[in-house]
């Protein structure tokens, strides 16, 4: 496995995110991925329990086309984004030639004329294709993710 | 407005305008708190979050006093001060747990049982011959003046004077009855967690917007314009996929929809839209939970259960409930322009899981703060917050239908876009405001 594109990988899609360009972004996704961020600590369900986002390719899809609607005020604000990475740990390839890669994020969100600040642990879950790579799974854990949270329109 | 009113409220509040000081004079947000807040019940949690004795839970019962609800050793659901009878520190510090035995203070180690009684002063011996009486009431944690709960949802008040839980719910404590009905066992229980959602505005709006059905089309169009265009763009045989869609299309329902569906209006403030129909009236019935529930309690029985059909209902000013999806929004207030919305989810005890799971999946997509509706909602009460700073104009209005609103025996009914809503909670917030509220009500 090389660490080298992995890391690539995770920032090719920091750069979409910070941009925020989420038409490119859904297709790092594989067809059944999923982007989870979860509403507390150490959450082991998705389903029998809240997560602040679960989305599948569905939701991603709907979110997507929302995103860039012109009648949704809450998108109508400029929103920029910097993901810094770092802390990356690389699981060694299972035999479905799947890796899990873990990292620190820190994410400034600028949005609503405000600077924000999220803090969170990223486990990806990568199928490598060939010399690429499809997130199965994109978890983030915030470090606050049971304390109230601010409207957030974009994903981290 | 440079000062808040005494005893009269009619020149910030008339039947058809409210002053625009309500949602921007921090006098009168704390005067909110006392007079609203401190003599209204106020949801403080479910009896199914604290199962065994010493079981806690904590929150503010208005933007700044502390309370613990707790099951004592008798298995009665206390809402006591979370204040020391000592110094007055916070004797709870977490939002949940059991305290095991007793309360302990950490600042001197007084504890206290489970009801709040004194149980330990550290070195007693220093009190002897002080005056010191252990056995005052004043120095235990001390209950709240009532606290009630009605079919598990426990609320307390700061209040004395207040009428009991039920005559205080009046009839929209249906709607609790129709909650707890939809599960076979007839009972639900807290499950899967909480989202909170920080709002910085005013704590009326979410209220005001609850019922405001001349609003889903506007706000939510681009939601539901985009999972439309989702919807257009799969195969015919994408038959999940439009399962998992269709939860979005119903909030962009048309004026006519939202009109068919009625608003009542209750005394104290509460109200709810729908009733025989509602935006939640359309969504597919999991067939093993139809099946427990024609188990439960017979065909006809269920079908009158799933009938009523609420979109939100309101007990002001504190909580909102969902009985189609059950979940709750509680409102916590903090300041003028400051507030956080919980939603607790519920398990309908007998149901299968996919009925929690598809309760979750509401919350997460509806109400959490990452979520595709919350958002826009409180965009615009935002703009509302920040709009009026302008002195362009003193009022905010609600006329919609005024004159139409038909009063039946114990509650008033009118057209599902009216503004019968607002009416009903700015007369009670009124009455609350001047002192009034509990003048003349017959308990049942």
């Amino acid at each position: 496995m090389n660490r080298e594109r992995i890391e690539e990988f995770l920032y090719r899609e920091a750069d979409l995110l910070d941009r925020p360009d989420l038409d490119s972004w859904v297709n790092l996704f594989a067809e059944n991925g999923i982007y989870w961020m979860p509403a507390t600590e150490d959450q082991q369900d998705p389903i029998n329990h809240i997560s602040h986002i679960y989305d599948d390719r569905v939701m991603m899809e709907i979110r997507r086309r929302n995103f860039i609607h012109p009648r949704a005020s809450s998108k109508e604000w400029e929103v920029r984004c910097s993901h810094v990475i770092g802390n990356i740990r690389v699981a060694p390839v299972d035999k479905d030639q799947v890796t899990t890669v873990t990292s620190n994020q820190h994410v400034v969100v600028w949005y609503r004329e405000e600077q924000r600040l999220y803090a969170c642990k990223v486990s990806h879950r990568l199928r490598i294709e060939g010399e690429d790579f499809k997130i199965l799974e994109k978890r983030v854990d915030l470090i606050n993710p049971s304390a109230p949270q601010q409207s957030l329109i974009i994903y981290l | 407005m440079t000062s808040v009113p005494t005893g009269d409220f009619s020149e910030v509040v008339t039947p058809t305008r409210v002053h625009r000081s309500l949602y921007t004079d921090p006098d009168l947000f704390e005067l909110e708190m006392t007079r609203i807040w401190g003599q209204a019940w106020i949801f403080i949690g479910h009896e199914s979050q604290v199962p065994n004795t010493g079981d806690y839970f904590t929150t503010n019962i208005n933007h700044n006093i502390p309370v613990v609800m707790v099951r004592d050793k008798s298995g009665t659901v206390q809402v006591l001060h979370n204040r020391c009878g000592h110094k007055g520190a916070k004797v709870v510090e977490a939002r949940s747990g059991n305290a095991r035995g007793a309360f302990r203070c950490s600042y001197h180690g007084w504890s206290y049982r489970h009801d709040g009684s004194l149980l330990k002063v550290p070195n007693e011996a220093g009190y002897e011959g002080t005056g010191f009486d252990s056995a005052n009431p004043c120095y235990s944690m001390q209950p709240l003046a009532q606290a009630e709960s009605y079919r598990g949802f426990v609320f307390a008040t700061l209040s004395p004077n207040a009428p009991d839980l039920k005559t205080w719910m009046g009839g929209a404590r249906e709607c609790f009855d129709n909650l707890c009905d939809r599960a076979p066992e007839g009972e639900v229980e807290v499950a899967g967690g909480v989202l909170r959602y920080e709002h910085q505005c005013n704590w009326k709006f979410i209220l005001e917007n609850l019922n405001d059905t001349m609003h889903p089309m506007v706000v939510h169009e681009s939601i539901v314009k985009a999972a439309e265009s989702y919807l257009d763009s799969l195969p015919e045989d994408a038959v999940e996929q439009r399962k998992e869609a269709e939860i979005i299309p119903p909030f962009g329902a048309s004026y006519e929809k939202f009109e068919a569906s009625g608003i009542t209006g209750f005394p104290f403030g509460h109200h709810y839209d729908g009733g025989k129909t509602s935006i939640h009236a359309d969504y597919s019935v999991d067939p093993d939970y139809h099946a427990a529930m024609v188990a439960a309690y017979g065909e006809e029985r269920t079908r009158e259960i799933y009938a009523f059909n609420t979109h939100n209902v309101l007990f002001y000013p504190s909580l909102t409930i969902k009985c189609a999806v059950q979940n709750i929004r509680v409102i916590r207030p903090i300041s003028v322009d400051r507030f956080i919305v919980e939603t607790w989810s519920f398990r309908l005890k007998g149901a299968p899981d996919s009925m929690l799971q598809r309760t979750l999946l509401y919350s997460r997509l509806i109400n959490s703060a990452m979520g595709m509706v919350g958002p826009d909602d409180l965009e615009v009460y935002r703009r509302a917050q920040e709009g009026l700073a302008s002195p362009s104009n003193e009022w905010v209005e609600f006329h919609r239908q005024y004159g139409k609103d038909e009063q039946l025996e114990d509650r008033t009914v009118g057209g599902g876009t009216s503004d019968l809503d607002m009416r009903t909670q700015y007369r009670a917030w009124q009455a609350y405001m001047e002192g009034s509220i509990f003048d003349k009500v017959e308990q049942t």
